[in-house]
């Protein structure tokens, strides 16, 4: 496969934008979902930059996640599909977040181009926001290490991201972003569907090299990653399997649901666990603490996650953004990962890797789990 | 508390297009099954969310079954075809939660199956028995959980 290889100017990010500045300058989009730092430098917001100079301000690859990208793009196309060619830039784990929530019919996909990148990680919130300025420099280092002809895994990345293993995963995006291996010195922009062919053939951008030292690149990310991957589960397992190790493990919870606020998979208009349901009359309070010695106030804490577990683990793309935002330091994500990646191999699913392979819950076979069949 | 002096508390959720009828025939028939269960009648087992369950195991039941139409059954198609997923990742999951598994058991009742219907209430009984108490859960509470 050849792709098309551009010269670093500067560095990668402002040679990935003036390659976004010159689509919007030929038409070619209308507008591009991108983070755009905000005035105070302290954090990103998303934007749909339609002028560009606009996007001066704008990081293709920011140090942070603030906002998970697909809910950022389910924000826009709430109402339907969008009537422009609109550029939608994310991190692989983003992009497959919007792969699920389009299977979900929370996002319409139609007009929109999605380009994904090599994506070293992100800084945990809770570092940066100690000093910005500092992170910067930060994640510079992040960026070096994963480009560097011997990729080195970057200890300030966050825990998610220091496990994920499709940093680089891009079956159901336009355009890739690659810049594994190549030490930082060019961009490799690989097309991943006739559109974007297109719009290398606008830009005059010619297919003239090939993927070898980019996919070495990633090989050994990969391996880094997988092995980390296997060794966080591991030693997770011991910890947190099992009841009591789970209510240990949850047990400084502040019930304040803001890993599931944050969670892209999580759409639901109005959660089980904040609606009239779970609010009963004193008197059953009164009762559950009679039959069981006492209850732990706010009520349902446990059962919140677990049923969080059970309804969206099939869909968890493992981006880390409930982890990253609890204010408690919860390992939720990385046990997340734990549970969705043994109920995705039920059924040799991987969320948001391909917008063709349905939902394991919209099909079925006849012949399957008989198992869980009692005799 | 010895297995023989133990009475298990067990949630029933049952499709009212089979496994409901079953039941009712197995009463009719004046079937003997034990008296442990108590019954939630459900339009399909697909209106099964795995959380009702979680629930039940939470409030002190020591056992869930759920019945539904055999394969090809299903008044809505595929209700009980997604339901059988469904509880293939809820088992993975009570195993991570360190539940055992049994506790939450899955069958097939048409409604005339009133005999089967008074075995599998057997089954699954001293299925539920054998395992014991939600002690787990109980002991949790205790120690501070809702
Ligand atoms: S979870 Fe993976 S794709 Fe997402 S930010 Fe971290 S490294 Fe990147
Ligand atoms: S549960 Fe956490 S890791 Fe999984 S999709 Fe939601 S926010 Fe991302
Ligand atoms: S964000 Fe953390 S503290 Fe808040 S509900 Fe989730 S796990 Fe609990
Ligand atoms: S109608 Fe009985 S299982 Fe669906």
């Amino acid at each position: 496969m050849k792709v098309a290889k551009i010269k670093v100017k500067d560095n990668i990010e402002k040679t990935v934008l003036s390659f976004l500045r010159e689509t919007i300058d030929k038409k070619l989009f209308d507008a591009i979902l991108i983070p755009m730092m905000v005035p105070a430098g302290d954090s990103y917001a998303w934007v749909l930059a339609q002028d560009k100079s606009l996007l001066d301000g704008a990081y293709y690859l920011p140090p942070i996640m603030s906002v998970q990208g697909a809910k950022a793009l389910s924000s826009v196309t709430k109402g339907g599909k969008v009537n422009k060619r609109v550029a939608a830039i994310m991190r692989p784990c983003e992009i497959r977040a919007a792969i699920e929530l389009s299977k979900l019919n929370q996002i319409e996909l139609e007009n929109i181009f999605l380009i994904s990148m090599d994506c070293p990680g992100a800084l945990p919130l809770k570092d940066w926001l100690k000093d910005p300025k500092r992170g910067v420099d930060v994640f510079k280092k992040v960026i070096q290490h994963f480009v560097d002809e011997e990729p080195k895994p970057d200890k300030s990345v966050r825990p998610a991201c220091a496990i994920c293993h499709r940093f680089s995963d891009s079956d159901a995006v336009d355009l890739h972003i690659g810049i594994l291996g190549t030490e930082g010195e060019d961009i490799l922009f690989i097309p991943h569907s006739t559109q974007a062919e297109a719009i290398f053939a606008e830009l005059g951008l010619s297919l003239n090299e090939n993927l070898s030292r980019w996919q070495k690149g990633v090989d050994e990310v990969l391996k880094q990653r997988k092995k980390k991957r296997a060794q966080v589960q591991e030693e997770l397992k011991s910890t947190v399997v099992g009841f009591d190790k789970l209510l240990d493990t949850f047990s400084n919870c502040i019930n304040c649901h803001i890993c599931q606020s944050v969670c892209p998979i999580c759409y639901c208009r109005q959660c089980y666990f904040d609606s009239d349901k779970v609010k009963h009359p004193p008197d059953d309070y009164l009762m559950r603490a009679e039959s069981k010695g006492n209850i732990s106030l706010l009520p349902d804490k446990i059962l919140f996650h677990l049923g969080r577990m059970s309804h969206m683990a099939l869909s968890c793309v493992g981006c880390g953004a409930c982890e990253d935002a609890c204010p408690m330091s919860i390992k939720v994500a990385q046990i997340f990962s734990l549970i969705a990646d043994r109920s995705q191999g039920l059924f040799n699913y991987i969320a948001g890797k391909s917008i063709e392979e349905p939902l394991p819950m919209r099909v079925y076979e006849d012949d399957e789990f008989h198992e869980v069949e009692s005799p | 508390m010895k297995t023989k002096d133990f009475e298990p508390k067990i949630m029933t959720f049952l499709c009212n297009w089979c496994s409901y009828a079953g039941a009712d025939l197995a009463g009719v028939s004046r079937l003997q099954y034990p008296t442990n269960t108590r019954v939630i009648r459900v339009p399909c087992s697909g209106r099964i969310d795995p959380l009702f369950i979680l629930k039940c195991l939470q409030d002190g039941y020591d056992g869930v079954l759920i019945s539904g139409c055999h394969p090809g059954d299903c008044h809505y198609i595929s209700g009980n075809y997604v339901a059988r997923r469904r509880f293939a990742i809820l088992k993975t999951a009570l195993e991570f939660m360190g539940i055992e598994p049994g506790r939450v058991q899955f069958s097939w009742v048409s409604a005339g199956e009133g005999e089967k219907f008074s075995q599998v209430i057997s089954k699954v009984t001293e299925a539920v028995k054998v395992l014991g108490p939600m002690r787990k859960l109980v002991k949790a509470a205790n120690s501070l959980v809702g």
